[in-house]
């Protein structure tokens, strides 16, 4: 496998890119480097995952590069945006604008509908959003007869799906999602994970999937390989048999 | 982003109304209290109107003293005028009327009405002018000195029919009459449970005030001019030496009312205070349940972050379902408030005060301020909460647990200590006079010092009172005792509703024992006699002097001597200073009779001689002296309420300790006063050698004979003495245990939302064995160590509450000492653990309900 090339691709290819991503948790004895010089890019239109072992610092990079966290030192951008040079209310404009999130579990608000739920990150920037475009995602998802119910009321599969929808509703530069089918069982997973990879696609959106699932790897474009902290390797065009054997070669 | 604000409380609304309780009771008593005083309000100016409804005119005198406690006493109106204002073009009738004291003796010998607090008994005039306030319903009008006349009210309850002998006291005495007539005022048979003797003028007149005079004339004109046209030329006949004045029937009426709405609002502003601080206690309750739910929906608040939620739209949300709650709270409360006006109406009627009712005043001003209340209060509640959930960070969206740290412990105590400090500092110099508002900064010092200093002393206190249950109840202790720690915050926020208010009683508490047990010491000590005869009549009436002297003569008294009160003005004329306005202020004075008061009760004297009082000498409090810069010697002027100036000397000085006015004067003074003074003690020593049984049953005979005042041993009239102030404490215990009920509630809507919060835990702990019962032993003792550690803080803190005020007090020369209520203190202990007992029934309940399965297989 073959070293990350250097990030010297324009933005205009890039949705976001860390450069020299480090992050210390504690201090001293208990010093811990989740992320140790990390230099990654995620090309726009594709969907790309990250795999490594647990502790490997791969949610700390996701998180870090989607704003939620910050780095110890180094940088991260969505398109030309520096986070780190960002206020609490530019981040959290933009998270709002270019940025959309799926989550384990957890994803949706319990008391509104999954309609609400979708448009909530327009509604919370007061816009009103591309209707056509919401309609589309809507009929992409294939949840038009689910959308006045509460989330109490789908199951687990319909439930990340109205989180991919929600994520996908302001079309934002770059979707985060952390293990999207850590919760489902293999068959709703693969539905999940169908409709992330025709969201790629059909609809031209960027997606960075977090991962330790081997078959959800392989609906990725391509995959970073994180592990202590540090970029790993990565693959493209992944299959499942493909990525295992990589991991075992990995763990070596 | 308000629509789903809206939508996401709506979606709640089940906890909606769970955590608007609080609210509703804080608000539903304020506007009980408003409906209350507006319906009364209302009542009383209707029945007014309807009293003075053929009134059109009003002749009065315009010398009068305003008193102190409200309400003015005038002059009386000499009849002689009364043929003057008959001849007076216009005018149809004219007639006089008397409000005096008369109490109406039952056949059973016992007065009729209550003596002192009930409603008052009155000796009043009925004639057949039409201007006259009362018709007959039974029998005729009386005429000549033997005849009475009562109204509905009176005649039935002591079960009197025409022809009856009545027997009837007033300030010449007790006196037979017969029983002629039966009367209704306007269309009520008994105004305000009030009792009424009805007599002729000239009986009235003579019996009641003093002959040949009445209170003021009632007119009622032909309408052939204006009641203002009326009422100047009646002014213009009557002579102006006469001292008259002539008011119109609307302007006697809305006096009269307005009279009857100040005294009703010295009350209604007493229940609105105490409406307020349980309000402001319910404000801690919603203030905690705004804490735990927003820790509670930290992960979606979180997940609100981090998908663009700025931290305002995320507390705007949390504020704008505190608004709604406030809204719907108060609006409930004021539903519910409109209840309890009725149950305090319905109280009043069951105390024998009949207000006649004129429908419910709900008027649109009360709904205002109980919304502006409720809704501010709330606001301000949800404020730090809201502010707090708008900082979560979007990576709590994350995490399993929930955040909600007590921060930094050490800066907790020393912000805390110090606040406490600097409200204490408030108190000790608001009890020296500073103005009222530094006392209710004071408070706040206080409060906000518990309020910051709780969660730093809420683990170790939690867990030292939990000490025993663990020990006692095995597991389900151990969990109560860890569960009432586990959350020092939640734990503190729970109890500080019950600190405050137990903080308050044990204050009160300590408070008046230390007032009892000086007036014990001091009654004790100045008191000399065998027995009291006591009327509290509350400035109206008392005992006739010729009953003390009656007393004085019997055989078996060594010594008898009355105290009394009535009302003067005292004019400094070498004191400039003094605002004209309040020139009209009245003052108490003491009345006494120096001759035989020496030797049986001690005033108290620091300078002269009580026998050198005289008609014309004044004795003054020291402390009012020295105020107003007097001494012996210093020149006066008494003007009595009939308008007749006394030149008076100040003779003397007292401690003010036992006396229980500023000015002690001889009933020498108002001997030739057209109104009577009454006394309201009379002391009495036993001759040396008489049986004292006999000497009391001589002395009851008197006094039954009379009608009047009730006799007291020594021993007894001091315990009655110490027991005024447990009057007092009563009401203020009544009234702030609306603040407890509110604490309550408090620690049962924390405790469910405990129990919910912890489902999963409850279910996992059933799915290994924990029985039903277990469960809900956990339940309540962590609901008694909650309560237990707001009463035992509440306890030290009204500790040292009552130390400050009691110390400053002693300050103040009022030679009080601190005694702790050590009974009162235990029983306070006692409720709270009984109050956390009964506060876990439901939520302990609820934690039973929990399914298992469910429970642990929810993600």
């Amino acid at each position: 496998m073959t070293s990350l090339p250097p990030p010297t691709a324009t933005n205009a290819t890039h949705a976001a890119h860390a450069k020299g991503a480090t992050k210390i948790y504690g201090t001293g004895d208990s010093e811990v480097r989740a992320l140790d010089d990390v230099d990654v890019a995620f090309q726009r239109g594709k969907f790309t995952a990250i795999m490594g072992p647990s502790g490997s610092g791969k949610s700390t990079l996701m998180h870090c590069i989607a704003g939620l966290d910050s780095l110890t030192s180094g940088s991260v951008s969505i398109g030309d945006t520096d986070l780190s040079k960002l206020s609490d209310k530019a981040l959290t404009q933009l998270r709002r604008d270019k940025v959309g999130f799926i989550f384990q579990a957890f994803n949706l608000i319990p008391t509104l509908t999954a309609y609400e739920n979708i448009v909530l990150p327009l509604t919370l920037g007061k816009k009103k959003g591309d209707e056509t475009w919401i309609n589309r995602v809507i009929d992409t998802i294939s949840l038009r007869d689910r959308l006045e119910h509460r989330p109490s009321e789908l199951s687990g599969g319909q439930q990340q799906r109205v989180a991919i929808a929600r994520a996908l509703a302001s079309q934002p530069d770059i979707i985060f999602a952390d293990e999207p089918t850590g919760n489902l069982d293999s068959k709703t997973g693969t539905e999940v994970l169908t409709f992330m990879r025709r969201a790629v696609t059909d609809l031209g959106q960027t997606i960075v999937m977090v991962t330790h699932d081997a078959t959800a790897a392989s609906y990725a474009d391509r995959i970073v390989f994180l592990a202590d902290g540090k970029v790993a390797g990565e693959m493209f065009s992944p299959t499942a048999q493909k990525v295992l054997d990589y991991l075992k070669h990995l763990g070596e | 982003m308000l629509r789903l604000a809206l939508k996401m409380t709506w979606a709640r609304k089940g906890r909606l109304v769970l955590t608007s309780l609080a609210i509703i009771l804080g608000t539903g008593f304020l506007s009980g209290t408003f409906v209350f005083r507006d319906t009364i309000n209302q009542t009383f100016d209707r029945l007014f109107s309807d009293v003075f409804r053929d009134v059109d005119a009003y002749v009065r005198s315009t010398a009068f003293i305003e008193l102190d406690f409200g309400g003015e006493q005038r002059a009386g109106t000499p009849i002689s005028a009364l043929e003057t204002v008959r001849n007076v073009e216009g005018v149809v009738s004219a007639t006089g009327d008397i409000q005096g004291f008369a109490r109406v003796i039952g056949k059973d010998g016992k007065p009729l009405g209550s003596e002192g607090g009930g409603p008052p008994t009155f000796g009043s005039i009925a004639s057949d002018d039409s201007a006259g306030l009362w018709s007959v319903v039974e029998g005729r009008l009386p005429n000549g000195p033997k005849d009475v006349m009562l109204d509905r009210a009176t005649a039935d309850n002591g079960e009197f029919i025409i022809g009856d002998t009545v027997r009837v006291i007033a300030a010449r005495g007790a006196r037979e009459f017969t029983l002629v007539g039966i009367a209704s005022y306007g269309d009520i048979s008994s105004p305000g449970g009030a009792t009424f003797a009805l007599f002729d003028q000239p009986t009235a007149s003579e019996f009641l005030l003093e002959p040949g005079f009445v209170d003021a004339f009632l007119i009622e004109g032909d309408d052939s001019v204006s009641d203002e046209v009326l009422a100047q030329r009646i002014d213009a006949a009557l002579a102006d030496e006469l001292k008259l004045e002539t008011l119109t029937g609307a302007e006697i009426t809305a006096e009269v009312q307005g009279q009857i709405k100040d005294v009703l609002n010295i009350f209604s502003t007493f229940l609105i205070v105490f409406s307020y601080i349980a309000l402001g206690i319910g404000s801690f309750v919603i203030y905690n349940v705004f804490s735990i739910t927003a820790a509670q929906r930290q992960r979606e608040n979180a997940l609100l972050r981090a998908i663009g939620a700025s931290r305002r739209q995320v507390s705007r949300a949390l504020l704008v379902e505190g608004t709604l709650m406030g809204v719907v709270g108060s609006l409930l409360g004021f539903a519910v408030g409109i209840g309890l006006s009725q149950l305090l109406n319905a109280l009043l009627k069951a105390t024998g005060f009949e207000v006649p009712t004129a429908g419910l005043a709900i008027k649109p001003g009360s709904l205002v301020n109980t919304m502006i209340a409720g809704v501010s209060v709330t606001v301000f509640a949800a404020w730090l909460p809201a502010r707090r959930a708008g900082r979560v960070p979007p990576l709590a969206a994350l995490r399993d647990t929930a955040l909600d740290t007590a921060g930094n412990l050490k800066r907790r105590v020393i912000i805390g200590l110090v606040l406490i400090a600097l409200g204490v500092v408030g108190l000790i110099a608001a009890s020296n006079d500073a103005p009222i508002q530094v006392l209710g900064l004071g408070v706040l010092g206080v409060f906000a010092g518990i309020l910051v200093l709780g969660p730093a002393i809420a683990r170790p206190v939690a867990l030292a009172l939990g000490k025993p249950v663990a020990a006692l109840r095995g597991v389900s202790g151990t969990m109560a005792r860890q569960n009432a720690a586990r959350n020092p915050k939640r734990t503190s926020r729970t109890a500080a509703p019950v600190l405050l208010g137990v903080a308050l009683v044990t204050a009160f508490t300590a408070l008046a024992a230390s007032i009892r047990s000086e007036i014990r010491d001091t009654f004790g000590a100045a008191f000399s006699g065998d027995f009291a005869l006591t009327v509290d009549s509350q400035g109206f009436g008392g005992i006739p002097l010729s009953v003390t002297d009656q007393i004085a003569g019997l055989d078996g008294v060594a010594q008898a001597t009355g105290v009394g009160f009535t009302s003067v003005r005292i004019v400094d004329p070498n004191d400039t200073t003094v605002d004209p306005a309040s020139m009209m202020r009245g003052n108490f004075v003491q009345t006494i009779n120096p001759a035989t008061i020496v030797g049986l009760f001690d005033l108290g004297v620091t300078e002269g001689d009580l026998s050198s009082l005289g008609r014309d000498g004044l004795f003054v409090d020291a402390g009012r002296a020295t105020e107003r810069g007097w001494q012996v010697g210093t020149r006066l002027q008494v003007i009595r309420i009939d308008g007749a100036v006394i030149d008076a000397e100040v003779r003397g000085l007292v401690s003010g300790e036992t006396s229980f006015a500023n000015y002690v004067a001889s009933r020498e003074m108002f001997a030739d006063a057209p109104t009577p003074i009454f006394d309201s003690f009379v002391y009495i020593k036993a001759a040396q050698g008489a049986a004292l049984d006999e000497v009391e049953a001589r002395i009851a005979a008197i006094s039954s004979d009379a009608g009047i005042g009730t006799l007291q041993s020594k021993e007894g009239f001091i315990d009655a003495q110490a027991a005024q102030v447990n009057q007092v404490l009563g009401l203020i215990y009544g009234l702030l245990g609306l603040s407890i009920i509110i604490a309550i509630v408090g620690i049962v809507i924390t405790l469910l939302l405990s129990v919910f919060e912890r489902r999963r835990e409850i279910g996992l702990l059933r799915a290994v064995g924990m029985t039903r019962a277990q469960v809900r032993t956990t339940v309540r003792w962590e609901s008694v160590i909650t309560s237990l550690l707001g009463a035992v803080t509440g306890v030290v803190l009204g500790i040292v509450m009552g130390v400050v005020v009691v110390a400053a007090l002693a300050d103040d020369g009022d030679g009080i000492t601190f005694r702790l209520p050590v009974t009162g203190t235990l029983v306070i202990v006692v409720i709270s653990f009984i109050l956390g007992v009964v506060a876990a029934i439901y939520p302990a309940w609820r934690a039973t309900k929990v399914n298992v399965v469910e429970a642990i297989s929810t993600t």
